[in-house]
């Protein structure tokens, strides 16, 4: 009877354990999602498939972050990037992301699985340059052809949590950064 | 990393292993749904103890600096991202983009306190190497930003530091503004703070790992 039950509470805690351990990322985007899809940050929820960017006024003054509102944006301590945040289903076809020329300003585009908390591309001043271009982002298992003059993007997951960071040089910068920033847009394709 | 957790994760550990011995050794009068609870519980404060060990581990600590290398990579295996979920609880960048370093603790593993000043000295030549920017942000101990009337809140390569005649770079972390003047003022707290050094697209030497941050140095006879 006492092995019984040891067996029955070892075996529980073993894979309460392991599926802790492998859905803990997990967990901690679908925090985002919420954020992002439900809360927004300041100009009510953002929705699906669009790319959000912070506002000016929260980056010139960091110390008030608008009641109501998610604070994931503003999380942690950090004045060098505008932040731009977007959720993406590509259940329903691929998305286009264009990026306007950024004149060699330093940018990125983070494109992170929320199934693992783990980065599978990038887009921005490290790989891709600083020009201007359009991105065919497309989900698992699409088949097709990559119109001309785009850059592939394939996902392994159908979600996707996409992160945007443009450098601020400086606050006579910011609305400059702020218009570059918002000019990254996602689009469904035609 | 913080001191909190620290403690936090020993009274876990400490309560899971306790609990599982008495399990073990005492006459305890046991149903299945007991069974079932307690080894739920007992489970997942494991689980949050094993992150937080293998993070700890996996953490490079250089003149009271913390940093995670291979933080996001898709390679890095499940215990590595559990860890980084708990220690960086947000989408973090891949090394490659950006590589972060923190701490609450100065050269000589003492607490940083806005009490005393501090000078971050980079040699010359000694600034992190990259090729996108790099900063230095001041968090208070809850890592929110610190109220100064300067709004200034990090130093950077866009803040306009100014070297010294040998070329190296003094960083000045006080609560009162240094004698040298603002530009290489970086405004601290009254009380405990923490410091986050980001480069972004760093330098090689930086993900090979042979550059070191400098020690964030307590002033001389600088207690208020």
């Amino acid at each position: 009877m006492r092995l019984e039950h040891l067996l029955i509470f070892g075996a529980v805690m073993v894979v309460t354990w392991f599926a802790a351990i492998y859905f803990w990322p997990r967990l901690l985007l679908s925090v985002y999602r919420r954020a992002i899809l439900v809360k927004g940050f300041g100009d009510g929820p953002v929705p699906v498939n669009t790319l959000y960017t912070q506002q000016e006024a929260l980056f010139a003054d960091p110390l008030h972050v608008p009641s109501g509102t998610s604070k994931l944006a503003s999380a942690g301590v950090n004045r060098d990037t505008l932040l731009s945040l977007g959720w993406l289903d590509l259940s329903k076809g691929p998305l286009v992301l264009h990026v306007p020329e950024m004149a060699g300003r330093y940018y990125s585009l983070q494109f992170t699985n929320p199934s693992n908390n783990t980065n599978f591309a990038y887009v921005g001043k490290r790989t891709t340059g600083t020009g201007a271009g359009d991105f065919l982002i497309t989900g698992p298992r699409w088949t097709g052809d990559v119109p001309e003059g785009m850059r592939h993007i394939p996902s392994p997951n159908r979600a996707v949590l996409l992160i945007g960071r443009v450098l601020v040089y400086g606050d006579q910068d910011l609305s400059r950064a702020h218009g570059l920033a918002t000019q990254m847009r996602l689009a469904p394709v035609h | 990393m913080s001191r909190t957790y620290t403690y936090f994760t020993a009274l876990v550990g400490t309560i899971c292993v306790a609990f599982i011995l008495a399990m073990v050794f005492l006459p305890l009068t046991r149903t299945v749904r007991s069974d079932v609870l307690q080894g739920f519980l007992i489970g997942f404060g494991l689980a949050f103890v094993t992150a937080q060990i293998y993070g700890r581990l996996k953490a490079v600590r250089a003149n009271g600096w913390i940093t995670m290398p291979g933080l996001g990579d898709p390679d890095n295996g499940m215990l590595m991202r559990a860890a980084c979920a708990q220690l960086f609880p947000g989408p973090v960048n891949t090394s490659a983009e950006a590589v972060y370093w923190w701490t609450n603790s100065d050269g000589a593993g003492a607490t940083l306190d806005g009490r005393h000043d501090y000078v971050l000295h980079f040699p010359a030549g000694g600034m992190p190497p990259h090729d996108a920017f790099w900063s230095l942000t001041m968090g208070d101990a809850r890592n929110r930003f610190v109220p100064n009337p300067l709004r200034k809140y990090s130093v950077s390569d866009r803040s306009g530091l100014v070297p010294n005649a040998d070329g190296s770079v003094e960083v000045y972390i006080q609560s009162t503004p240094p004698a040298d003047g603002e530009p290489n003022w970086l405004p601290a707290p009254s009380g405990k703070f923490i410091l986050w050094l980001r480069v972004y697209q760093p330098g090689p030497a930086i993900l090979a790992g042979s550059y070191v941050v400098p020690p964030v140095a307590r002033a001389e006879g600088s207690q208020r």
